[in-house]
């Protein structure tokens, strides 16, 4: 670095107030959900906000040990959102790659066609999709929300192992052919252990669209398929929220995805851009 | 290069579902938007031509609604580009602490939009809001604001703001480091100072990566409408019933599902028109496979 003359001191001290405004305003509604859910029902209805407070486990101790408790919802969560990650990333790895590796007339109008599905609006989507739910009886179940997860999921999946396996130099597959392997064997053996953190990065993005999802749950779930999500919504009612559960569920939705949308932060702007930007 | 057989063998079961996913709800949609569809007592379904597209274009709550959406979506985007852009340019500065910096800036994007929304209302709650309380105690607002028709479009616009901004942040960050530093030495050098650099070589080098940001953004724009679903549902009178909204009431409050159908199919158009921008950007940049 070249020197900058003396004005170095006093542009850091801008630089780091600056950053302390964007922190203040990204961070202080997280941290306060967060401080909420340990706060007795006293606490929380204080007129004047407490920032210091005898921490209590109440909300959570509610939200899983009572009757009609939180593992339900965690559950349909899990399994909606799972199962459509898994069914999305599986085949997104064999479209991905046979599409990275063939070149044939009209494959721009198949990307645009890939693309666009998992652009749709969840509006439009959510009209046609609950009438075929209906007629099929898939209403109320978990396997009609892995259908409409899937609706966004696996384009977005078969679009980004598409990048990533564009990404990598055929001569090696090509390397594993001359020595006798089959073209499956040469993607199973050498292309796919090579992009593993593409695949992971994608299942994760998928696991964080999916579990987010409330419109679609809302739409199509009932009491035998509700996600937590909707667990949450449920506890606005007109006599009253319960801010306690509510900021308490707030921050079991939110800390999982927290932690393993940060923990693949290396590939995010990869996976966010749908390929397009290679990250940092 | 492998015979295309292989790669179709490969692409096919994706594809097949892919198609079923799409392509079926698709003509569904177009059909269900020439009828009057109701789910009440059994599905019904009366042909009536171009109705729900006359309707379209001549309902006044709808075109309140897409305008209502337009004030959104060039607030929603327009501040989180310029507040993402500018985070980045910070953040880009920065010597130490930048990897935690971003990883804290970062979070918001991984919540829930419906979470984002209550948590928006539990923080401008008249009685228990952080945020209310210190707009009440400075004077600066006193009324309910998510009650009110202006502040309640400027909180939900804000709440989206929130969420998204660090999207555009990460992206533009990314175009930042991957600048070659010669140039920019070569310009300090010649005596360039930090907004000339700006203006004349760090905007241009980044330009092609901000207009991807841009493009992502408001395809997701178009999408989600998760924070007002959960904040204001398009209240108080209707001040932020955006297009989605409106859709969504149309279909299963007042079950027009037809009419649902035709308003659902403008929004695709709308975001297909800036999908295919999208991937003309990608073409334009040499990314496109």
């Amino acid at each position: 670095m070249t020197k900058r003359g003396g004005r170095t001191w006093a542009r850091q001290v801008v630089l780091y107030g600056l950053l302390a405004l964007a922190l203040i305003w990204t961070l202080v509604p997280i941290v306060w959900m967060v401080l909420s859910s340990f706060k007795s029902a006293d606490d929380l209805l204080a007129t004047t906000p407490k920032v210091v407070f005898a921490p209590t486990f109440e909300h959570y101790k509610g939200l899983f040990l009572g009757g009609n408790s939180l593992w339900g919802y965690v559950k349909n969560s899990l399994l909606a959102s799972g199962i459509s990650t898994i069914i999305s990333v599986a085949l997104a790895c064999l479209a991905g790659y046979g599409l990275a590796r063939s070149h044939f007339r009209g494959k721009q109008h198949l990307s645009f066609w890939i693309i666009s599905t998992r652009m749709a609006p969840i509006a439009a989507v959510i009209v046609p999709l609950y009438m075929i739910f209906r007629t099929l009886n898939l209403l109320d179940s978990i396997a009609g929300l892995i259908i409409a997860y899937l609706t966004f999921n696996l384009p977005f999946a078969i679009w980004l192992m598409n990048a990533f396996f564009a990404d990598l130099p055929v001569s090696l597959e090509e390397a594993a052919m001359i020595d006798g392997a089959t073209r499956f064997q040469a993607f199973w053996r050498v292309a796919l252990p090579l992009v593993t953190p593409g695949i992971v990065t994608t299942a994760i993005l998928c696991l964080i669209f999916s579990w987010n999802d409330y419109a679609f749950a809302q739409t199509f779930s009932g009491p035998s398929s509700q996600t937590i999500p909707i667990a949450a919504a449920q506890l606005l009612t007109q006599t009253g929220i319960d801010w306690g559960k509510l900021t308490a569920i707030g921050t079991v939705v939110v800390l999982p995805m927290v932690v393993v949308g940060l923990a693949v932060r290396r590939w995010l702007v990869r996976g966010l851009t749908l390929g397009a930007v290679k990250g940092e | 290069m492998m015979r295309p057989s292989f790669g179709a063998r490969m692409m096919l079961p994706a594809l097949l579902l892919l198609a079923a996913l799409s392509i079926f709800p698709f003509l569904f949609i177009v059909w269900m938007s020439f009828n009057d569809v109701s789910p009440i007592g059994g599905l019904s379904f009366d042909w009536v031509g171009l109705e729900n597209w006359t309707n379209l274009f001549t309902d006044p709550d709808v075109r309140s609604s897409w305008g209502i959406s337009a004030i959104y979506f060039v607030a929603t985007v327009g501040l989180e580009m310029a507040i993402g852009i500018a985070v980045a340019l910070l953040v880009h500065e920065l010597i130490w602490g930048k990897n935690l910096a971003i990883s804290l800036l970062l979070m918001p994007m991984f919540i829930a939009p419906v979470i984002v929304g209550l948590l928006g209302r539990f923080l401008v709650d008249p009685t228990y809001g952080l945020y209310a309380w210190v707009l009440n105690t400075t004077g600066l607002y006193t009324q309910n604001i998510l009650g009110s028709k202006g502040p309640a479009l400027v909180a939900v616009i804000l709440m989206d703001v929130w969420e998204w901004t660090p999207l555009v942040t990460i992206i533009v960050l990314a175009g930042l480091a991957s600048m070659p530093d010669e140039v920019l030495e070569a310009a300090r050098v010649d005596g360039a100072n930090y907004w000339q650099r700006l203006r004349l070589i760090v905007l241009p080098l980044i330009s092609g990566i901000v207009i991807v940001a841009l493009l992502i953004r408001s395809m997701d724009a178009i999408r989600y409408f998760d924070i007002i679903f959960i904040t204001t549902n398009g209240g108080p009178a209707d001040s932020t019933k955006i297009i989605p909204i409106r859709l969504y009431e149309t279909a299963f409050r007042f079950f027009d599902l037809g009419y649902a159908a035709a308003i659902g199919l403008s929004m695709l158009a709308f975001s297909i028109l800036v999908a295919n921008l999208f991937l003309r950007m990608l073409a334009r940049q040499g990314l496109a496979r």
